[in-house]
C-alpha cells in the first residue's frame, strides 16, 4: 500500500516539474508578451495543481491533505483570474502584438 | 523518497533562477510582473516540499495558503494601477 | 479614487474568493497558539480581503461596507478591548495583563484563564490591524478627500513645464 502511494506521488510530482519546465521555456523563448502569458498562465496552473494532488496523496487521508487539496482549489480558480487581469491591462495599454513575418493582413 | 523530493526542490529552484532573467531584461514592466506571479507560484510548491522534508508539513501549509493569497492580490492591484494610469 | 472596473470575471470570482479569505484569516487568528498565526497575521489577510473588495468593485459601491467611519470605529474597538482586558486584571487585584487572576469571574483553573485571556487579546489586535490597514489604503487611494466634501477640494496647483 504504501509503494502505491509513494508510486502514485512520485509520478504526480514528475508531471508538475515537467508542466513547470515547458512553462519556464515559454516563458523564456515567446517572442511577444501576450503569448508569453499563455505559456505562463496554463502551464503554471496545470503544474501547480498536478504537483499538489500529488504532495496530498503522500501525505494520506488527513486534515493537512484537505488543506493541501483546498490550496490546488484556490489557485485553479484565482491563476486564471489574475492572467485575465494582467492581459485586460495590456490590451489597453496598447501593447503591440507580434505577427510573424512575409504574412499579410487578411481583410 | 527525501532524495526524490530534495531532487525535485532542487529542480524547481533552477527553473525559478532562468525565470528571474525574465524578471531583470523583460522589456516593459508586463514582463516583469507576470514573471514575478510565476516565481511566486513556484515558490510556493518549494515551501511544501521542505516541509516534507523536515516532516512538519501542517505548520508549512498554513504559510503557503497565505502566500498564494498574496500573490493573486498583488496581480490585481498592479493591473488595476497601470490600466488607470492611461 | 479608484473607479468601478468594467469587467465580470473578475468582480464574480472576487465576489466569491472573499468570504472565504475572512473565514480563513479568522481561522488563523484563533490558531495563534499552535501554528504559525496569531493576532497580526489574521489582521493582515482580513484587511488584504477588503482591499481586494475596493480593488474590483470601486470606491462608490464598495463604501457601504468599508467606509471610513466603520473603520474608526473598529479600530478605537481593538484597542479597547486590549487595555481592557488589561486593566480588568488589574482591577481584579493582579499586575497588568496578568491573566491568571480572570480566573476568579470565569470559573476556570489559571492556567485555562491564561489561555482565554490570551485568545481575547489576540482578536482585540486583529480587530485594530484590520481596521489600520484599510483606513491607510483609503487615505492613499482618494487623497484625503472625504465623500461629503469633493466640491470644496479644488484642483490640485498645475506644475509650469
Amino acid at each position: 500500500m504504501e509503494t502505491i502511494q509513494n508510486l502514485l506521488s512520485g509520478f504526480f510530482l514528475l508531471g508538475g516539474v515537467f508542466f513547470f519546465a515547458t512553462a519556464t521555456i515559454g516563458l523564456l523563448r515567446f517572442p511577444d508578451f501576450f503569448t508569453r502569458l499563455h505559456a505562463t498562465g496554463k502551464g503554471d496552473t496545470l503544474a501547480v495543481t498536478l504537483s499538489l494532488v500529488g504532495l496530498a496523496i503522500h501525505e494520506g487521508m488527513n486534515v493537512t491533505s484537505v488543506k493541501i487539496l483546498m490550496i490546488a482549489v484556490f489557485m485553479f480558480l484565482a491563476q486564471p483570474t489574475a492572467t485575465h487581469a494582467i492581459s485586460r491591462a495590456g490590451v489597453r495599454c496598447g501593447l503591440e502584438i507580434w505577427r510573424k513575418e512575409g504574412k499579410e493582413e487578411k481583410p | 523518497m527525501d532524495m526524490f523530493f530534495l531532487a525535485v526542490a532542487l529542480g524547481i529552484c533552477f527553473l525559478v533562477l532562468l525565470v528571474l532573467y525574465r524578471v531583470v531584461y523583460g522589456p516593459g514592466v508586463f514582463n516583469r510582473v507576470a514573471a514575478i506571479s510565476a516565481v511566486g507560484t513556484k515558490t510556493l510548491i518549494i515551501l511544501l516540499i521542505v516541509g516534507f522534508l523536515y516532516q512538519r508539513v501542517d505548520m508549512f501549509v498554513d504559510i503557503s495558503i497565505v502566500y498564494a493569497l498574496l500573490n493573486f492580490i498583488g496581480c490585481v492591484a498592479v493591473a488595476k494601477y497601470l490600466e488607470m494610469e492611461r | 479614487m479608484i473607479h468601478r472596473g468594467e469587467d465580470v470575471i473578475i468582480r464574480t470570482i472576487s465576489r466569491m474568493l472573499i468570504p472565504f479569505i475572512q473565514i480563513y484569516a479568522l481561522y488563523v487568528i484563533m490558531h495563534g497558539h499552535y501554528s504559525p498565526g496569531g493576532g497580526f497575521q489574521g489582521g493582515v489577510i482580513f484587511g488584504a480581503s477588503f482591499v481586494l473588495l475596493l480593488l474590483t468593485h470601486g470606491y462608490h459601491d464598495a463604501r457601504s461596507r468599508v467606509s471610513e467611519k466603520t473603520m474608526i470605529v473598529f479600530s478605537s474597538m481593538g484597542v479597547l478591548i486590549y487595555a481592557g482586558i488589561g486593566f480588568l486584571c488589574l482591577v481584579l487585584l493582579g499586575n497588568f495583563l496578568d491573566y491568571s487572576m480572570l480566573a476568579g469571574i470565569l470559573h476556570v483553573d489559571p492556567a485555562h484563564a491564561r489561555s482565554l485571556g490570551i485568545l481575547g487579546v489576540e482578536i482585540g489586535v486583529g480587530f485594530a490591524v484590520m481596521a489600520v490597514m484599510v483606513s491607510i489604503f483609503l487615505d492613499i487611494s482618494t487623497g484625503g478627500v472625504l465623500p461629503g466634501e469633493e466640491e470644496d477640494v479644488g484642483e490640485p496647483p498645475v506644475k509650469e513645464a
